[in-house]
């Protein structure tokens, strides 16, 4: 599991995470993405797009992140999950908490919205 | 059917560190059987979620003991069985998270075993003579 994050401008972060969102995985990148989301405290993009499995631990790792991040003042949405991942997420309702769309320019849209 | 192995049967050490050398040994197996994209992450998910459950819970009050799993590959599906001796607990009959409907009210626990019965084609568990037994079948 490894993540970039790049900025996008001063108010706006997208992290891209490339391999599995096990529980090795999300172990792996916990402090990193919770320094890089709720540390930040702004707007973050998540890149799901290299993310081929995904299982609870991951799942719980973004919920925590973008919650700490909300009460920040701050918003996280997801975009390009592969159609596994995908269907892990919808059957977890993941995208009642936070927004999952399909792309980069649709998340962005979704954070001006 | 072709001349592959159709069932492997492993002892796992309760301990997360044993997770992914369990996944990759199953996966081996499972490589000449061609599964479906499907069947495979479902596989990886229940192994994931089933076992991480049993080695944060079963073992909580007493002696702790490796974990038997048995992976069967059938003409249309795959069928794993875990078997403890920890706890009794029905991991089919665990109450799902409530439903959140704003990050304020996420809660992060519960998760795994709701998937589980999602991605699972059949599932069935029985406690007999001390041990958990939990039979999960998932469609090739």
């Amino acid at each position: 599991m490894e993540m970039v994050s790049r900025d996008i401008d001063a108010d706006v972060r997208c992290i891209s995470l490339t391999g599995r969102l096990d529980a090795p995985g999300a172990d792996r990148i916990d402090l990193a993405f919770t320094a890089a989301t709720v540390a930040w405290g702004r707007q973050v993009l998540v890149d799901l797009s290299a993310v081929g499995f995904i299982a609870s631990m991951g799942i719980r790792l973004l919920i925590a992140s973008a919650r700490g991040l909300h009460a920040k003042g701050g918003q996280m949405v997801l975009f390009g999950a592969q159609p596994l991942v995908y269907t892990v997420l919808d059957q977890a309702a993941l995208d009642q908490i936070i927004p999952l769309v399909g792309t980069e320019q649709e998340a962005l849209a979704r954070l001006a919205s | 059917m072709n001349g592959s192995a159709t069932s492997l049967r492993l002892q796992v050490e309760p301990d997360r560190t044993a997770l992914e050398p369990t996944r990759l040994t199953v996966l081996a197996f499972l490589a000449p059987h061609a599964l479906s994209a499907r069947a495979v992450y479902a596989i990886e998910l229940i192994l994931e979620e089933v076992l991480s459950n049993q080695i944060k819970y079963a073992f909580a009050d007493g002696a702790v003991e490796p974990i038997g799993l048995s992976v069967n590959v059938t003409a249309n599906r795959i069928e794993l069985r875990f078997e403890d001796r920890g706890v009794a607990f029905d991991p089919l009959q665990a109450p799902a998270p409530p439903g959140a409907r704003s990050i304020e009210e996420a809660r992060v626990g519960g998760l795994g075993l709701g998937l589980v019965r999602q991605f699972s084609h059949l599932a069935h568990y029985q406690r007999r003579d001390g041990v958990n037994r939990l039979s999960l079948s998932i469609l090739r």
